[in-house]
């Protein structure tokens, strides 16, 4: 599977190929209503958004020496289909970046599951010894499959809590993490969790890299969690009406409940015994976070290694140079 | 005192009419005591003659540096009387040195409150700096009166904001040049120039210029080397306004408008806003949201002496949002229910830092306390190539007296400081700096940046600043 901004390229490139448009116009307009169907059939179209941006700017530089429409189409196709198999070998780049920070023995902690970390990972493995603590990353679970895979590999790896990550972090020698996306101030938007982890490597002083490729790259600038588009109201919103108290309607006195901590005595408390959230618990829950770009020590790219300041840097050189 | 043996020596050298012994072989108590009787002859001279002294100003101002630190060593102890009026009457023309002559009135009041007022030479001396203005002769060239209108408008601070300013100095200067006319034998690009560069002397000499003034005036000068040799005079000077008015328009105005509509993204639907005094381009951020329709209400933080957020309430309170005013001292009562905070700026720094309204500093320090995003809103032409570290480097004194006294009627006259009185001067810098760590994005017309990244500005824009 792909990374989704070079998914939403290749989609947007697939449909301008197939495309019957006659003129400029109905090309502009057949490429705004398929951003608009990636963006709206998806919850979380951050990722997708930032390979939209990208094809928006292959055309806008594209239509600076514009001839005949069919010429334009095709130097578009063939220009998607150029970033999508340069893209490909963006990773492979990175890891080669990450290597240098991989010492001997390293121990390092790794985020839920991302392509890239994976990549670095196996590459720093060849030549050294690594062991890999990741986070198990509820609700998804997605750092199990990295483990899968890194210990398939033949690399030590743990799963750990979420909320354990405070206690192995002095055992830590750097966080790797990857990206859905990296915006203009220089933050990082990760699965959920990722800014937790920050703070903590932040407060322990052990180095956090973001290991993300330029297409991941978006002119987006938030000013705080709450600022994220994926964020609403549905995210963890107090509940409208509490419900009532259910030991009341059993008749039992205050003392009894006490008591019986353990086995559910009465019919609703059968919910008290749960041992993990309900399905519409998990879905009022952000499923990525925004981490501040003084958290991060470096973004490591396929363009170079950049400090958090530098991202923007890059950025407007490409968008608005 | 050790300093009375050798107080003969020199003073019976001259009597006695040999050639004055050199400073060099001099002790060092001989060179201060000669400097003493030399700057209060001078001072008696002075004190006798007119209020305006814009000639004797610049000797005094440089001979000052040395007398400080012998005034700061012999300490309060207090040396001869005449020591002591002396360092007054310097210490007075140099802090109250930006109030303006040309008022006459308050200018005339100098003179006497500076026997009155007694060494304070630690606290004056740090911002010893910022009062040292070169004074140009009035009448030095020709003023162009719409020129001498502008600076006393600007010495009165009539005209404040770092916008309204830089508006009001290039409109005035296409009036300026409009009434020109070349001389014979010259052209109008070398001849222009110097006249201008006269004008803004005087406008200086008002008031320091701010960022944007400078700017401004840097791209005019490039225009007028700019302009074609042959071109006929008319032509030239309709080709100079036009550009001036271009640059109005596209660098302020129209910046304007973009910044509200990026900064408008930034507000939803039920945020409260916080602002501290009053900057033009927040007041249009504010507006234009409201006309979008968004909900939100806006706490307006002021400060003394100036007091310019009332403006603002009444502006926004006009146009139906709901406000609440309270004084800087207040703002930690507040502070946590905010979230957002837009700030303005006099000048943005090439390090990120931004330069402006004394007291935003603190706004943005207790925002940042709280995890709450600082937003300052700030055109590109507003940008300095300079790096600021701190506020003192580079700041301006204002004055305790006209439009800065405005008062609440509650609170008896006689009980506030109006202005300086013995062991007791008043300080008043008007300007802050904010340095990066406390900003969290910066919006400008060519998009939102951190604050770390001005240096792309330039490359984004495609021209020099």
């Amino acid at each position: 599977k792909v990374a989704p901004p070079l998914a939403a390229i290749m989609a947007l490139t697939e449909l301008i190929e197939k495309s019957t448009a006659g003129t400029m116009f109905e090309l502009s307009g057949v490429l705004d209503k398929g951003t608009q169907q990636l963006t709206d059939r998806v919850p979380n179209s951050i990722g997708l958004n930032a390979g939209c941006e990208l094809f928006n700017l292959f055309v806008t530089v594209a239509t600076h020496d514009l001839g005949v429409l069919s010429d334009f189409k095709d130097k578009l196709v063939r220009q998607g289909n150029q970033y999508i198999a340069e893209a490909a070998l963006y990773s492979e780049k990175i890891a080669g970046f990450t290597n240098g920070f991989v010492k001997d023995g390293s121990v390092i902690l790794t985020h839920s599951h991302s392509r890239v970390v994976m990549k670095a990972l196996l590459h720093a493995h060849k030549r050294k010894r690594i062991s890999v603590y990741v986070t198990e990353a509820k609700p998804r679970g997605l750092g199990l499959k990295t483990h899968e895979m890194l210990t398939a590999a033949g690399i030590p790896c743990t799963v750990v809590l979420d909320s354990a990550v405070a206690y192995v972090m002095d055992k830590v020698d750097f966080v790797l993490v990857g990206s859905e996306a990296v915006v203009e101030s220089g933050g990082l938007i990760n699965a959920t969790g990722s800014n937790q982890i920050a703070i903590i490597a932040k407060y322990a002083n052990k180095p956090f890299y973001a290991l993300a490729e330029s297409f991941k790259f978006r002119r987006l600038f938030p000013l705080s969690q709450y600022d994220l588009p994926t964020h609403g109201p549905g995210i963890l919103p107090f509940p409208r009406q509490v419900p009532p108290p259910t030991s009341v309607t059993n008749g039992q006195s205050p003392s009894d409940d006490l008591k019986d901590a353990g086995p559910p005595v009465s019919p609703s408390a059968g919910s008290l015994a749960r041992k993990s959230m309900s399905a519409e618990q998990i879905a009022l829950n952000p499923e990525v976070d925004y981490t501040k770009p003084d958290l991060i020590s470096l973004v490591i790219s396929d363009v170079g290694i950049l400090t958090p300041e530098g991202v923007s840097h890059y950025l407007v050189g490409m968008f608005a140079g | 005192m050790s300093s009375e043996q050798p107080h003969q020596t020199p003073q019976q050298g001259r009597e006695s009419s040999q050639p004055l012994r050199s400073p060099k072989t001099m002790t060092k108590a001989e060179r201060r005591e000669l400097q003493e009787k030399q700057r209060a002859a001078k001072a008696s001279a002075k004190a006798s003659g007119q209020a305006n002294k814009p000639a004797t100003k610049q000797p005094e101002g440089g001979g000052e540096k040395s007398s400080g630190k012998p005034s700061g060593k012999q300490g309060s102890g207090g040396g001869p009387s005449t020591q002591a009026q002396t360092l007054h009457q310097r210490r007075g023309s140099r802090v109250g040195g930006d109030i303006p002559r040309l008022g006459g009135g308050p200018g005339g009041n100098i003179v006497s409150d500076l026997s009155s007022r007694s060494i304070n030479p630690r606290g004056v001396r740090i911002f010893s700096h910022f009062g040292l203005q070169q004074k140009s002769g009035a009448g030095k060239g020709l003023i162009h009166p719409a020129v001498v209108r502008l600076g006393l408008l600007f010495s009165n601070f009539q005209i404040t904001g770092a916008n309204a300013r830089c508006l009001a100095t290039l409109i005035t200067f296409k009036h300026v040049i409009q009434d020109y006319t070349t001389p014979r034998n010259n052209t109008l690009t070398r001849h222009l120039m110097n006249h201008l560069s006269a004008q803004i002397s005087h406008l200086v000499a008002a008031r320091p210029m701010s960022v944007t003034m400078g700017n401004a005036i840097r791209q005019l000068k490039v225009e007028i080397s700019g302009v074609d040799i042959d071109l006929p005079e008319q032509d030239a000077k309709e080709s100079l306004c036009e550009k001036i008015d271009n640059y109005i328009q596209e660098r302020i105005t129209v910046a304007g408008q973009v910044i509200a509509q990026s900064a408008g993204f930034k507000i939803k639907n039920g945020d409260v806003l916080l602002t501290y005094a009053r900057s033009s381009v927040v007041e249009q951020v504010l507006l234009q949201a409201h006309k979008e329709g968004k909900s939100f209400s806006v706490y307006v933080v002021d400060s003394r002496p100036m007091l310019e957020g009332k403006k603002l309430l009444a502006a926004l309170t006009s146009a139906g949002i709901p406000c609440t005013y309270l004084l800087l001292s207040a703002i930690g009562s507040v502070i946590a229910e905010v979230s957002t905070v837009f700030i303005g700026a006099h000048s943005l720094h090439s390090n990120g830092a931004v330069h402006s309204r004394a007291g935003t500093a603190l706004v943005s320090m207790m925002a940042k306390q709280h995890s709450i995003p600082v937003v300052v809103c700030c055109e590109t032409y507003k940008i300095s190539e300079t790096v600021q570290l701190d506020s003192f480097t580079k700041n301006e004194l204002g004055p305790m007296n006209g439009a800065f006294s405005i008062f609440p009627i509650s609170i008896p006259r006689e009980s506030l400081a109006t202005e300086n009185t013995a062991n007791l001067e008043i300080l008043n810098p008007l300007y802050d700096l904010t340095p990066p760590r406390n900003i969290t994005a910066v919006v400008t017309e060519v998009g939102v940046i951190p604050p770390t990244s001005i240096g792309t500005i330039h490359m984004a824009l495609g021209r020099m600043i």
